[in-house]
């Protein structure tokens, strides 16, 4: 790296501030009275995330989209490991045609199954469930691709000297590849819960009982339902829209790097 | 035989979901969309095309394909310049740089719910943070969400300014991929920066560029969030997308033939611009490497 010229530094940091500006003054509103906000005053409390977690259940919806998002995460991370495996490392009659069939999920538009994934969780009774929720988000062909494309790249030897000691393939699977492919799979993880985290127009269709709300259907309510009569709330909603970003947010600035070599890596090989 | 089977075994937990919740819908959208039902009466009977013919008939359909259309017109193309001239100039690794990337890209991983709930505070009438800028400069107050030809900017302002970080972020990997030979080559020769820019980066990002264009024409065609949040399609439908109007006739009026009627001809629609895309990937760009 070039030593730092201080001017353009503090140059970058002024137009990042304010590029991000909309988001931090949000938080901002967040610790203000109503009153004080509508007057145009200052005055400081805590009293909208205490507001939003008991009387309007934010810490529930918290609790949800951990469960879903983890949920998913667990089970959509290690469908896509296994069957990465295979496709990268056995020949077998369909194979092409079943990679070929996971690949081209990801030209398919996710609304066409909204209305008929809709109609079959209603019918065998899973709408406003956590598993219907979950299911409908597990497969995930773009982690498949990616995480095959990543095995191919490891040394077949390694796998062969393994089996050479007398390993079964899922211990290969187990000890050899996945140790091996642990940025790749973190960086697809990392993926897979970020989108399931935002995920906005499924929950929106597949609950209603408001204990299964994610963050995002509260959010979103709370919103549009106008908690105060015809105006909107604001410093209730900005402190419901913080819980809403902040444990992403947290995650993000720890894993930033990760992240933008999984993104990186998808788009230019 | 268990040999023969294990391959199976591995990727079967992935396809039978994948049959389950994408393959078998599609199958599914295509019988409802011939079918008249609204979720509740006990029978479904089939109508032919009729539910499509009412789609092209009406005028909801050709405003939402026509918004649509608009907003990723004016959309993809903005972002798109506005991340490649700021990735040329973050390419450069410094710590301010680094700083910007990441403020940059920020947004494009954060709720989309909370930013759409955090731009309708931004641009409402009364309390919000571009009137108040407004205001200090002497100048009125704009209904920027209530006004059918604001609306669609203002959406369009918010997706761009959620999306063009991972833009950056892709541009910056492909603008590192560019051999430090050819700027060096042309700055013997002299090359103005305007020139070498349009000479040397423009074409030699182009793959990266087909890839940005296409999936953001296809991301634009099923915006969603940030329409159900902050203008429910409104005002007077002057935002009121495809996904949008899908949702509306699925699951608020709960007619589920045109429904799916309508989430066929977005697929074909979709689907049509993705193997276009690979087309014209496989023609035109010849600088991968």
């Amino acid at each position: 790296m070039k030593p730092e010229n201080p001017f353009l530094a503090g140059l970058a940091l002024i137009a990042g501030l304010l590029f991000l500006s909309p988001v931090l003054y949000s938080v901002w509103i967040s610790f203000q009275t109503a009153d004080a906000y509508y007057a145009g005053e200052l005055g400081f409390t805590l009293d909208n995330y205490g507001r939003a977690v008991g009387q309007y259940n934010f810490a529930r919806y918290l609790l949800n989209s951990l469960i879903v998002s983890g949920l998913v995460t667990l089970f959509g991370i290690t469908f896509a490991t296994m069957a990465a495996f295979a496709f990268a490392r056995y020949s077998f009659r369909g194979g092409n045609l079943l990679f070929g069939a996971t690949v081209a999920t990801l030209m398919i538009p996710s609304h066409i199954s909204l209305i008929p994934n809709y109609l079959s969780l209603a019918k065998v009774g899973l709408l406003d469930t956590y598993a219907g929720l979950i299911l409908p988000a597990i497969s995930n062909g773009f982690a498949a691709f990616f995480l095959r494309q990543y095995i191919r790249g490891i040394p077949k030897a390694l796998d062969e000297a393994a089996y050479m000691d007398g390993a079964k393939p899922l211990q290969v699977l187990w000890r050899i590849i996945v140790p091996l492919s642990r940025p790749a799979i973190a960086s697809m993880a990392l993926y897979i819960f970020m989108t399931e985290w935002n995920s906005y127009i499924w929950p929106l269709v597949a609950v209603g009982d408001q204990d299964l709300y994610t963050l995002q259907i509260g959010l979103a309510r709370l919103y549009r339902i106008n908690p105060g009569e015809g105006l909107v709330d604001w410093p209730l909603v900005m402190a419901a829209s913080t819980i809403t970003i902040l444990p992403v947010l947290c995650g993000f600035l720890l894993v930033e790097r990760h992240l933008v070599r999984g993104i990186t890596m998808g788009a230019v090989k | 035989m268990l040999r023969k089977l294990t391959p199976y075994l591995f990727v079967a937990p992935l396809m039978i979901s994948i049959a389950l919740f994408t393959y078998i819908p599609i199958l599914a959208s295509l019988n409802l969309s011939v079918r008249e039902w609204n979720f509740l009466s006990p029978d479904m009977p089939f109508v032919g095309l009729r539910n499509y013919e009412q789609l092209l008939s009406s005028r909801e359909l050709w405003n939402s394909l026509w918004v649509t259309t608009l907003f990723a017109v004016l959309s993809v193309p903005l972002r798109l310049a506005l991340a490649l001239l700021i990735a040329s100039y973050l390419v450069r690794e410094s710590v301010h740089s680094r700083l910007l990337r990441g403020a940059l890209f920020l947004p494009s991983v954060t709720s989309t719910v909370s930013i759409a709930v955090v731009f309708s505070w931004v641009f409402s009438t009364d309390y919000g943070m571009v009137n108040a800028i407004l205001g200090t400069l002497g100048l009125g107050k704009v209904q920027w969400l209530q006004d059918p030809y604001l609306a669609l900017w203002v959406l369009i302002f918010v997706n761009t300014w959620k999306q063009m970080g991972y833009d950056i972020v892709i541009y910056i990997a492909g603008l590192q991929a560019i051999p430090r030979e050819l700027y060096d080559a042309a700055s013997v020769d002299g090359g103005r920066r305007f020139h070498v820019f349009r000479r040397i980066t423009m074409p030699l990002v182009m793959p990266t560029t087909y890839f940005l264009l296409v999936i953001s024409v296809i991301e634009a065609f099923q915006v969603f969030t940030i329409v159900n949040v902050m203008t429910r399609g409104g005002p007077a439908g002057a935002t009121d997308m495809l996904v949008n109007l899908l949702y509306e006739i699925g699951f608020v009026l709960f007619d589920i033939g045109r429904g799916s009627a309508l989430a066929v001809m977005l697929f074909v629609l979709l689907v049509a611009l993705a193997i276009l895309k690979s087309r014209i990937i496989g023609r035109k760009v010849h600088y991968e490497a």
